[in-house]
């Protein structure tokens, strides 16, 4: 007999709290309870999205010094002061591959949970309007970026010659081939997809939102996605066109 | 079946319980008077509620917070698909918040008034008194009724009051009040105090000794047939309006329970008191599976009229002023378009049958807005029934801004029901009826914002309090489903499920239902005569047999099965039609929503015979085929004059 | 897809309507039929002639349903019961579409004057995996009870309340609550989710108490306990893309999921170790 007491289908779709397992004190249920819920997935997405965000201003912020002068050493200086952190730098980067890659951890559990709760598929797929392109490929569009995160540092902080005397010149001669430059271009159009919807929809999974608000909130996104993304592609694209277009 | 005899004068059958003394004091002292059960001995007995519209909601939680075992069964996937939440206009109660003169005695002193003096005053007046503390409950469990900026609640007036006591949350009010109260039956589930079965089906009433003792169900998803024992058992399982087929009762809506527990030895009484809306979307083709009310408030503002010459085909702009009949203004000066819905309902009627409807069947009149929204403007009227309007648009495709709604009547709710005492008990000890499922309160008609504050008074209040005078007063010796009444009833059950299967006919139930639907609504509708119910019910005996030759019904019983589900309820309905018409037939007088055209003054409104029919009629089944017996409840008014109602 | 053979049905015409002698809609149906939970599924095609436009889209399903049964067949199961948008027992997805392509209209009030002659329509119940399809169009919604169950109430025994006056409650909130209340628990919201999430069910019963001063005192409860219950269900997360606004016959609003997300953080914060 079945009645509503007894739930009939099996609910348990998920799996435990994830990494915060690691906590056991009961005073700490709370976060093993917060983390391991839909919502407290969606909030450190949210969280490691927006400071991962806060990143690429700093960083863009940095890359512009490229534009500084034809020598590059306002660049140079920039990348020596930085290296010049030492442990603070290491502390920093630590810092971001944990956000990176907790992003990506619960990126991968909603994922899951998502496909777990939506296991067929409707034979017509017609959207009312609300979802977007870039919403609708997010996961495409964030493994694409991982990819190239990977590739980038590959190219750049991995590669010893980044720390020598001319790491805008690594930068330009890098960015002239017109491979890497598709292969940046790809990326950081990606990216700008990414976050055209991520950063609104990062706000809104915080609570931001009201409906005065957000046209703004939404405005706000998607701005600073494109300006994000104009910045960061001028560097292939200037690269293309004054730094050679040629070999290197 | 045989011709179904009557049995004026008293009956011995029928022992009201109504207590006596100044009425205002009646419900404490009674309550003082009843048994009670302990709390540590509440769990100890098991009641099974059927129905969770308003009435069996409330009662299921509260009967659940008191530390009953209850078990709730209801028809849909959830209980928040009930009828009452489609319920628009608003609540009525005694609060006086306004300030405008009302107070419980006024409640009372209206709707035994507007039910034409056919309701048991000692019931009515409880019911004004408990009005006051169903608000209370209500926003106390976040009911959204709508507020002043101080933040105190808000009132209108309805259907005609002429105090402002309707409390309304926009035009949903039903579906606020039925999820506050599904939300507190929802509270008892998640606590594990209340077990709620959904998507069952009752098919029987169980009876040991004569005490109802439990329920025989059909579980709609696997077609399981279970047995439910009890000590006690409430009906709350709503009216019978769609014994008209088109109604504006939900399609799922129908007579099942109450009839099975009538054919098990509960009198039904006044089953002929049906009412009329008066606004609801007309009818627009024969496929048309249901009619669509729209609020009663829409007369506060909208003006009422079809043009003075017949047959006129002009579009409603084109037709000016003087040739358009405001017939309700021009025939009830001082009420105007706000007069009850029964005087509206057959006002509509009247000018339609005479060849002044409109629209392209000619059945339907003008509601218009043309003027209030001159004085008010656009924007005004759209705060006010902007939900509304758009619910009309989408049915028949017209902007009611532009041009003016057409309406016509639709039956609404219905009055009539299975007796009960002032217990809200039948005549099967341990059946209990609550909500529009009993005879009920509101006499031969329902003020508008009624239906709820009597749903609601049943089950928050009433029956929490009453059933204890069965529980406590009778012994009640264990009876588990192994006994051979439920065998019995389980057997039968299944042969009638096994019996449909069998048949195999040409026609399918739904045209049958619509058949009948169309001979109640000629026959047995907002007028009625003696010639016309006389043939309804022969009609309805040939078409029953008919039924039970012919009916087609796909699939087997193992799984969900609509079409099993809809035959299991027509047939019922027409053997309770037979019911009806005679009820009708034998009540030779008319009240409220019955009128017959043989009594009326020459002003065309309904002529009361209080001489001889001041009273509720309450029928015993008394085997299949034979007629059913009339027993006589007298109803006696000593608050409330007898007067013959004006709304000139 | 699997398509049955097609069964032609005459529809009612309409003897009404503005132009008086309107020609109706030539429609092409394919319908998802499925015998049983779990048993695999396919879609069948029938086509119907004269539909009239002032049919509802569920009429328009009788008569379909009406022509079945006559030819012997099993007519298609479909949940309904007031049929005027309130009750949120219909419900099924056309062309893609929960309830349809009219804006804020259940199906039950969706029109035939919507679509036009000629047209094929794909009919589908909603899919989500805690919707179990039941048969053909007919799922199993019972998880938003549970969810309710769970915390979705006040709790105030029948009885003792204050007077109803004795809270005051400003109009603006009143209106806020009321915008959230109105919810019919249809589903439609997780049906057009691509993520088959129930955020927007659960925002909107959590936003509706949190408004009042009512719900105050089992907020932090109510919004983790709801949670916790809808978490259990096997319902998908948010990602923000609101097709769930998009799709809600009553126009319950996005802002209710972002409520939600603040009252569980809010909640859990304050929790501590319980």
């Amino acid at each position: 007999m079945s009645s509503v007491t007894s739930p009939n289908p099996p609910g348990a779709l998920r799996k435990g709290p994830g990494i915060a397992s690691a906590l056991r004190p009961t005073s700490m249920r709370w976060i093993l309870r917060f983390f391991g819920s839909s919502i407290g997935k969606k909030y450190v997405m949210a969280v490691t999205g927006l400071l991962l965000v806060g990143f690429l201003v700093a960083h863009l912020a940095g890359n512009l010094l490229l534009y500084a002068d034809e020598s590059g050493g306002k660049f140079k200086a920039y990348a020596e002061g930085l290296h010049d952190l030492g442990p603070l730098l290491w502390a920093a980067e630590l810092g971001l591959i944990g956000l990176f890659g907790l992003h990506v951890f619960y990126a991968l559990q909603t994922l899951r949970d998502n496909r777990a709760a939506r296991q067929s598929r409707y034979a017509v797929s017609a959207s009312r309007g609300a979802k977007t392109l870039a919403s609708a490929t997010m996961p495409i569009t964030g493994a694409i970026v991982l990819l190239f995160v990977i590739v980038h540092l590959v190219h750049f902080r991995l590669d010893d010659a980044f720390k020598g005397d001319d790491p805008a010149g690594l930068v330009k001669s890098t960015l002239a081939s017109p491979l890497a430059a598709a292969i940046y271009l790809v990326g950081v159009g990606a990216l700008t997809l990414h976050l055209s919807h991520a950063i609104q929809s990062a706000l809104q999974t915080l609570g931001a939102s009201h409906p005065n608000f957000n046209p703004v909130r939404e405005k706000l996104g998607l701005g600073l996605a494109v300006l994000l993304g104009l910045g960061f592609a001028s560097f292939p694209v200037y690269a293309l066109i004054a730094w050679g277009g040629g070999n290197s | 079946m045989v011709p179904m005899v009557q049995d004026a004068g008293r009956s011995t059958r029928l022992d009201s319980k109504e207590p006596s003394g100044p009425i205002a004091d009646r419900w404490s002292q009674h309550k003082f008077n009843l048994k009670l059960v302990a709390p540590a001995n509440r769990r100890r007995f098991q009641v099974i509620v059927v129905g969770t519209g308003l009435a069996g909601a409330s009662a299921a939680a509260t009967l659940s917070e008191l530390g009953y075992k209850v078990k709730a069964l209801c028809i849909h996937g959830s209980p928040r698909r009930a009828h009452s939440i489609a319920a628009q206009g608003g609540i009525n109660a005694a609060k006086n918040y306004q300030n405008d003169g009302d107070s419980v005695h006024r409640l009372f002193y209206d709707t035994v008034k507007g039910g034409d003096f056919r309701a048991r005053e000692s019931n009515v007046h409880r019911l004004a008194e408990i009005s006051t503390q169903i608000i209370d409950q209500c926003v106390a469990q976040g009911v959204p009724f709508a507020r002043e900026y101080g933040g105190t609640l808000a009132n209108r007036s309805f259907g005609g009051a002429q105090v402002s006591r309707t409390f309304y949350a926009r035009g949903q009010t039903g579906q606020q009040l039925l999820l506050g109260a599904y939300s507190a039956m929802m509270r008892q589930v998640g606590s594990g105090a209340l077990d709620l079965l959904p998507d069952r089906e009752m098919l029987d009433l169980v009876v040991v000794d004569g005490v109802a003792r439990g329920v025989i169900v059909r579980h709609l998803r696997t077609g399981a047939i279970e047995r439910h024992a009890a000590d006690a058992v409430l009906l709350c399982t709503g009216g019978y309006g769609n014994v008209f087929y088109l109604s504006t009762n939900a399609k799922n809506s129908n007579v099942t329970a109450s009839w099975r527990a009538h054919k098990r030895g509960a009198f039904f009484a006044n089953p002929c008191f049906t009412q009329i809306h008066p606004t609801c979307i007309p009818v627009s083709g024969s496929y048309q599976s249901k009619l669509t009310l729209m609020s009663e408030s829409l007369r506060n503002d909208g003006r009422v009229w079809v043009p003075k010459a017949k047959g006129d085909r002009r579009r409603a702009d084109q037709i000016p002023d003087e040739d358009r009949d405001y017939y309700l203004e021009r025939r009830y000066p001082s009420f105007g378009n706000l007069v009850p819905r029964d005087v509206a309902s057959r006002a509509a009627k009247e000018r339609c049958d005479a060849g002044f409807g409109v629209g392209e069947t000619g059945m339907s009149v003008f509601l218009d807005f043309r003027d209030a929204i001159q004085r008010d403007g656009e924007a005004t009227i759209r705060a006010k029934y902007g939900n509304l309007f758009q619910m009309y648009e989408r049915i028949t495709g017209e902007d009611p801004y532009k041009v003016p709604m057409r309406m016509y009547p639709a039956v609404h709710y219905t009055m009539g029901g299975l007796w009960v005492d002032y217990n809200l008990e039948s005549t099967v000890p341990g059946l209990f009826v609550l909500g529009e499922a009993n005879f009920s309160d509101h006499g031969a008609n329902r003020l508008g914002a009624s239906a709820l504050m009597q749903g609601l008074a049943d089950g928050y209040f009433v029956v929490p309090a009453t059933i204890a005078s069965h529980l406590a007063g009778r012994v009640l010796p264990k009876v588990t489903t192994d006994h051979p009444a439920f065998a019995e009833a389980e057997g039968a059950a299944r042969a009638m499920t096994q019996r449909f299967l069998d048949l195999r006919g040409t026609r399918t139930v739904d045209s049958y239902h619509r058949e009948l639907g169309l001979l109640m609504w000629d026959e047995c509708g907002m007028a009625r005569t003696r010639e016309g119910l006389a043939k309804a019910k022969a009609r309805i005996a040939e078409l029953r047999e008919a039924f039970w030759q012919d009916i087609r019904i796909p699939g087997d019983a193992e799984n969900i099965n609509q079409e099993l589900e809809k035959a299991g309820r027509v047939a019922d309905f027409l053997e309770f039609a037979e019911l009806f018409a005679e009820d009708a037939s034998v009540r030779e007088e008319s009240c409220g929503g019955h009128f017959r055209e043989e009594y009326q003054t020459p002003e065309g409104e309904a002529l009361r015979d209080d001489e001889n029919f001041c009273h509720a009629a309450a029928w015993e089944f008394q085997g299949q085929g034979k007629p059913e017996a009339r027993h006589v409840e007298p109803l006696t008014f000593e608050y409330v004059k007898l007067t013959q109602r004006s709304y000139k | 897809m699997s398509a049955a053979s097609p069964t032609a049905v005459q529809g009612a015409a309409s003897p009404t309507g503005a132009a008086g002698t309107k020609q109706g809609l030539k429609l092409v149906l394919k319908v998802w039929r499925q015998g049983a939970r779990g048993a695999p599924g396919q879609f069948e095609t029938h086509e119907l002639q004269n539909v009239s436009t002032d049919m509802s889209f569920l009429e328009m399903l009788d008569v379909l349903n009406e022509g079945l049964i006559r030819e012997g067949k099993d007519p298609v199961a479909f949940e309904h019961d007031c049929r005027e948008g309130i009750c949120g027992s219909c419900g099924f997805v056309i062309n893609g579409q929960a309830h349809g392509p009219q804006k804020e209209t259940t199906v039950c009030q969706l029109h035939m004057r919507s679509f036009r002659s000629g047209e094929t329509l794909v009919i589908e119940p909603f899919r989500a995996t805690a919707f179990p399809i039941l048969k053909d169009l007919v799922v199993d919604r019972s998880a938003f009870d549970r969810i309710v169950a769970a915390g979705g109430y006040v709790s105030v025994n029948t009885g003792s309340a204050p007077d109803a006056n004795a809270i005051l409650i400003p109009k603006d909130n009143a209106e806020r609550a009321f915008d959230a209340a109105a919810c019919i628990g249809c589903g439609a919201c997780v049906a057009a989710c691509p993520n088959g999430s129930a955020m927007l069910f659960v925002g909107a019963k959590v936003s509706h108490l949190a408004a009042l001063p009512q719900g105050q005192s089992e907020r932090d409860h109510r919004a983790l306990d709801m949670v916790a219950a809808m978490d259990k269900e096997g319902f998908g997360d948010c990602s923000n893309h609101l097709e769930c606004v998009a799709s809600c016959p009553k126009g319950i609003a996005g802002t209710n999921i972002a409520q939600l997300n603040r009252e569980f953080a809010k909640a859990s914060l304050r929790s501590g170790s319980r």
